[in-house]
This record gives C-alpha cells, structure tokens and sequence, in this order.
C-alpha cells in the first residue's frame, strides 16, 4: 500500500497535502499532551512494532504479497490521533531511508493506512467492545479501511490525465481493478493478519498484565 | 516496571525479521518499470520520469551487509530513529507543560 513518487497526479498530491497537514497539527497536539514518562516506552515500542510488523512481507497468491500495519493497536490501547501520527512518522521513515512509499505521496499514504487505519480500528472497538471477536473485527477494519482509501486514490489517477499518444501518465489502473485487487487482498489476507496481531499483542500486554495499562492517558 | 513486556514483544518480532524476505513478489501496485512494459506495452510517463531521491537504505539493502544483515541493520536504525524522535517530543513537551 506504500504509493511511490511518480504514481499520483500533482493535483491529487497537493488536495492530500492540504488535507493532512490540519490532521497533523491536530494530532501533534494530541501526542503531546499523552506523552509523559510513563507512557513513552509503550507509545514508542507501539510505533517501532509497527514498523517491523511492516517488513513481514507476506506472500498471497497472484504473484504479490502485503503486510499487516500494527495500528490497530495504538489507536485502541491509546487513541486514534495517535496511531495515525505514529503511522505517518514510521511511513516518512520508510520513504527517506529505504525509499518505501513516496515523499509526494507521504500525504496520502498517511491519510490511508494512518487516518483511516486508525479511525476505523478505534470506531470498530468502541461499537463491538462487549464482544469477544471485538479486537478481531477492529484490527481487520484497520487493515480494510486503509486500503479502501489507497484502493480509490490509485483508482481514480487515470482519469487525471493522458499523453499525446492516450496512454495514462499517472498510475494505469482504474477502480474496477484496484477495489478488487487492493480491497479484496486486506479483507482476505492481510486484514486477517492485522486481526490476529492485535488480538494477540493486546492479550499479551493487556490480559497476562492487568495492571499494564495503569498510567495510560 | 511492568512496561517491560513491551520489549520482550518487540524483541520476538525482531528477531524473526528474516522472515519478512521469504518472499520475492513485489507488494501489489509496487512494480518494477519492466512490470509494465510486460502488462501495459508502456511505462506510464509520470512513473518513468520521476526517480525521486536516492534513499540511502533503499528497498531495505545496505552496501556492507547481506540480506539478511541488511534486514536486521534496517530494523535497528528504524527503531532507533523512533524512540529517538519519541523521546524528544516527551523532552518538548514536558519543557511545555512546565512553562505553563
């Protein structure tokens, strides 16, 4: 899901820009106000565990493969704002230093698997928490969510502009194979992946040690 | 203090990392040029033109260790650069908290 330079229209880069900047600022504010001592080493472990979880590629047939996205977690056990910050600044790591994700399309990407797989993770928990599948169903949302947001943003760049010949300039595919293709593997695979992670991190740090979360803001 | 358990998670996931390079198949959408060429005939313009910048760990490979070591060094310097920035921010906001 880590959309490269080159792929999204310039317009579509600056409307995501424009959009995220505000949420950052927002959610800066809210990191700052959750970050003390106490909290530090598990914000920070969350951030640095979704890294790693991001470089468990996971093959899935048809030739590709993907990975879960660890923020599932940080926006149950602390809250959204903060798992799409931690979100963006894992992937702003990942395109400086390993050139995985673009830095024009850092917006985007950001807005996909930060926003949106954090929003739709923490809406998820709060509406199911009775239930046992809760964590299941919240982190698999996550995964869905942010490649529904990736899945229309490539979707729509072939209508943002063709060369003289006809032939699209910007990322080829339309939506009627990027839904499928994007959508479909995260609700089949890697939306299962990111289920399985959160309901197992969150027995591990929260359920074996019921006093884990005491000093949580 | 009970935080620690965190750590150890980390750690596990560390440490089996490798497997993360069992695969070859590019992530779906995150071609080579030559993918292209072979499904389209063309690379689009756009994506042909725009080489961005040369990441100094690119696709997660270093000049002096192999794969695997590679893979491993990644995690570190990505971790690092986390808690780093983390605990900078805990530094600036507790100089804010205190100012008010």
């Amino acid at each position: 899901m880590h959309i490269a330079d080159g792929y999204l229209s310039p317009a579509t880069c600056a409307v995501s820009y424009a959009v995220v900047i505000p949420l950052w600022v927002i959610a800066f504010k809210k990191l700052k106000e959750s970050l003390d001592e106490e909290t530090l080493p598990l914000i920070a472990s969350l951030s640095a565990l979704s890294f790693v979880v991001m470089m468990f590629n996971i093959p899935i047939p048809g030739g590709t493969s993907g990975h879960a996205l660890g923020v599932a977690i940080i926006a149950i056990l602390f809250n959204p704002w903060i798992g799409f910050l931690a979100l963006s600044l894992v992937l702003f790591i990942q395109a400086v230093l390993f050139g995985d994700g673009g830095l024009s399309t850092l917006a985007i990407n950001a807005l996909g698997m930060g926003f949106a797989g954090a929003f739709s993770a923490s809406f998820v928990y709060k509406i199911t928490k009775k239930y046992k599948f809760s964590l299941l169903l919240s982190g698999w949302s996550s995964a869905v969510g942010a490649s529904i947001v990736i899945a229309i943003v490539l979707g729509l760049q072939p209508y943002f502009g063709v060369d003289v010949t006809g032939k699209p300039l910007y990322f080829p595919f339309d939506l009627s194979v990027t839904i499928p293709a994007i959508v479909g593997s995260h609700m089949l695979f890697f939306g299962v992946v990111e289920a399985v992670f959160t309901q197992l991190s969150y027995k591990f740090l929260v359920k074996l040690e019921p006093n884990f979360m005491k000093g949580k803001a | 203090m009970k935080i620690k358990k965190i750590y150890y998670l980390l750690f596990g996931f560390v440490l089996f990392i490798p497997l993360g390079l069992m695969t070859s198949n590019p992530a779906w959408g995150e071609w080579s040029e030559e993918h292209y060429k072979q499904v389209l005939g063309f690379v689009p313009k756009n994506i042909e033109q725009t080489k961005g910048f040369n990441a100094p760990f690119s696709d997660y490979t270093t000049s002096f260790l192999g794969d695997i070591g590679s893979y491993y060094f990644s995690a570190f310097i990505g971790i690092l650069i986390l808690f780093g920035v983390f605990i900078l921010l805990q530094k600036v906001a507790k100089i804010e908290k205190s100012k008010r």
